[in-house]
């Protein structure tokens, strides 16, 4: 067996391209495939499809709700998945995801906290911030729980996540009680997870936490290979554990937590992107994040698109969506890998 | 040859009641090949995980190159000693190429990533391991013997003037077992010093330079193989009765159990196991 990288990044690369097509001609408002490669040439002022039709309306979907909606999608997944990729590789456990280990609900606490205090109104960036500080501590809380003796057991990981998330959800539920009606919308508007309504001011929030989280996450690639190979090897190599672990985790809970910001709360991407690029390319983080980051995107995109023209005049959303594709996968690593249960 | 390693009145335990390492002193000399023997439980890991600076020691001092070991950094700690772990239980499906480069770590600072002489070194060691035809193949694909080769590559690759290894021949078939040994016989005689526990005597009184034998955490004699493979020392440092011969046509000892005195409850106890034929209970009756 070999793992075939080349192979993945040109398939990666095609299918980029597709679901970005797919993605922004999917809706209500039809628009061809075609129409939207001209209107993509026209913006770029290159000469080609120079005789296909966009219409003053179309340009404004596409320019103005399609768009945004593309890049938030791709944006989130990337994120998702590479900070997946990431806890995985710094617990070296196959099943740490931002849902699984806390991150996601403790994001969520943040935010909903946010609102309810209306700090969210004040500036674009105090939701965001909130959600970082709550990612960090529901992840700090399921890592203390779960340690014994300096190892974290899959199984105790596991438990300590979901009774960290009953916490945060119990947390989040009272704050949701008292909160008047308005805020409650605006709380619901994104808890679900989905990229409707998404415009360019999202991009804005999201770009600069998420592509340098990503950024910092490939620099930092051959550290996460050390920490990936075990404890005790990371420290005969001389790598100072505690320190990079840290580092890493604050790096992914700040990514995710921007990404649960702008989309709300999606599962399930953190998981099974790394899982399954790690078959195709390996576990070398040099390779699989750059794949997982690709892969993130474009599967998010593609469920997120798929979801708008499943159901005719009607939008799953794409919360559900991966919930739906990522549930059977996850049993089925549970069942097949028995490596899992040590 | 100076003093490598010096261990002088080493005290260590994994907690506050327990004594694994008592009062140990003695040295290594560089270029040597010291075995360290002893039955399981007498802290021959423990006094491997003292010396690379990972068991902080309860009294006494560890010196490497004359300098206190709790002066020196981690990495700096990683360049000068290279450590093979009793077991390396891998989460992820690295190629053998990944775990190989993963010794240049040290050598790197932060931002850096692997150059062309990482590959270059990280290479030879594969080669002169003969893994090299195999380094971009996962390593859970690969047999017991070759795995043990892949992680000998890896420490190696780490360019550490000492190392320390332990059960590096643990389960692997006689071939392996006696390879292991000659790469480090080969690597002492280049100048590089190797610390390794071992449990196959046999090989360790042909190849080892020096043995230090171990009980309770004490030692117990330390000396030349011949000096210290003696009916007398073993058996009590065994606690069993071992025989120690040179076999005439080789040269080289052969170390063996004799075996224990007949015990009659244990003869009992058997009879129990193997059940009697007189009393229809056997199982097995369509054989």
């Amino acid at each position: 067996m070999r793992y075939h990288r080349k192979l993945t990044a040109a398939l990666l690369g095609g299918m980029a391209v597709l679901t970005f097509g797919f993605s922004l001609s999917a809706g209500q408002y039809d628009l061809s495939f075609i129409q939207v490669a001209a209107w993509f040439c026209h913006q770029l002022g290159l000469p080609f499809l120079q005789d296909v039709s966009v219409s003053a309306q179309q340009e404004a979907v596409l320019m103005f709700i399609r768009s945004p909606r593309t890049l938030v999608g791709f944006m989130v997944g990337a994120g998702l998945a590479a900070s997946g990729t990431v806890l995985q590789g710094l617990f070296s456990n196959p099943l740490a995801d931002p849902g699984i280990v806390g991150v996601s609900s403790g994001a969520t606490v943040g935010a909903v906290m946010a609102i309810s205090l209306g700090i969210n109104t004040v500036s674009m960036f105090a939701m965001p911030a909130f959600a970082f500080v709550g990612a960090l501590l529901a992840v700090f809380m399921t890592i203390g729980l779960a340690t014994r003796n300096g190892r974290i057991p899959v199984l105790t990981l596991l438990l300590s996540g979901v009774v960290v998330g009953m916490l945060l959800g119990a947390i989040t539920a009272a704050m949701l009680v008292v909160m008047d009606e308005y805020k409650l919308q605006q709380y619901l508007f994104w808890t679900i997870g989905s990229l409707d309504y998404r415009r360019w001011e999202h991009v804005l929030m999201g770009a600069g936490p998420i592509v340098m989280g990503i950024g910092l996450m490939l620099l930092m690639a051959r550290h996460l290979n050390i920490l990936a190979l075990g404890e005790a090897e990371a420290k005969a190599v001389g790598m100072p554990v505690v320190k990079y672990r840290l580092i890493l985790l604050l790096v992914a809970a700040m990514t995710t937590a921007t990404s649960v910001c702008i989309s709300g709360s999606i599962g399930f991407v953190g998981l099974i992107i790394p899982h399954m690029m790690r078959m195709l390319v390996g576990p070398n983080h040099k390779y699989l994040l750059p794949a997982s980051v690709v892969a993130g995107g474009v599967f998010l995109l593609f469920c997120d698109s798929l979801g708008r023209v499943l159901i005719e005049k009607t939008e799953v959303n794409v919360g559900i969506m991966t919930a739906f594709l990522g549930t059977p996968y996850f049993l089925y690593l549970l069942r097949k890998n028995s490596s899992l249960e040590k | 040859m100076e003093a490598i390693i010096q261990v002088q009145n080493a005290t260590a335990g994994y907690n506050e009641n327990e004594v694994i390492l008592n009062n140990l002193d003695f040295h290594i000399r560089q270029g040597e090949f010291v075995g360290i023997i002893g039955k399981n439980g007498a802290g021959k890991s423990t006094l491997l995980k003292s010396m690379r600076g990972f068991l902080p020691l309860r009294g006494g001092k560890i010196l490497i190159a004359g300098k206190d070991i709790a002066a020196y950094s981690q990495l700096e700690l990683a360049r000068s000693i290279s450590y093979l772990q009793q077991q390396v239980e891998l989460t992820f499906d690295y190629t053998v190429r990944d775990i190989v480069t993963a010794g240049r770590y040290p050598y790197k600072k932060w931002w850096q990533q692997q150059d062309d002489d990482d590959r270059r070194i990280a290479e030879a060691c594969m080669e002169y391991t003969d893994v090299l035809g195999m380094a971009e193949k996962p390593i859970r694909s690969l047999s017991g013997g070759q795995r043990q080769r892949v992680l000998l590559a890896k420490v190696l690759a780490q360019q550490t003037p000492v190392l320390f290894l332990d059960e590096p021949a643990a389960g692997l078939d006689l071939f392996y077992q006696e390879e292991i040994f000659r790469f480090c016989q080969e690597l002492c005689q280049r100048g590089k010093t190797v610390a390794m526990v071992v449990h196959e005597l046999n090989l360790a009184a042909r190849y080892c330079s020096r043995l230090l034998l171990f009980r309770q955490g004490r030692l117990l004699a330390d000396g030349l193989p011949e000096d210290v493979l003696t009916d007398e020392i073993l058996s009590s440092g065994y606690d069993a009765r071992i025989r120690s011969t040179r076999n005439p046509e080789t040269g080289h000892a052969d170390i063996y159990t004799e075996a224990a005195p007949a015990d009659t409850a244990k003869r009992r106890l058997l009879d129990t196991i193997i059940g009697s034929c007189a009393d229809g209970q056997k199982g097995g009756e369509a054989l």
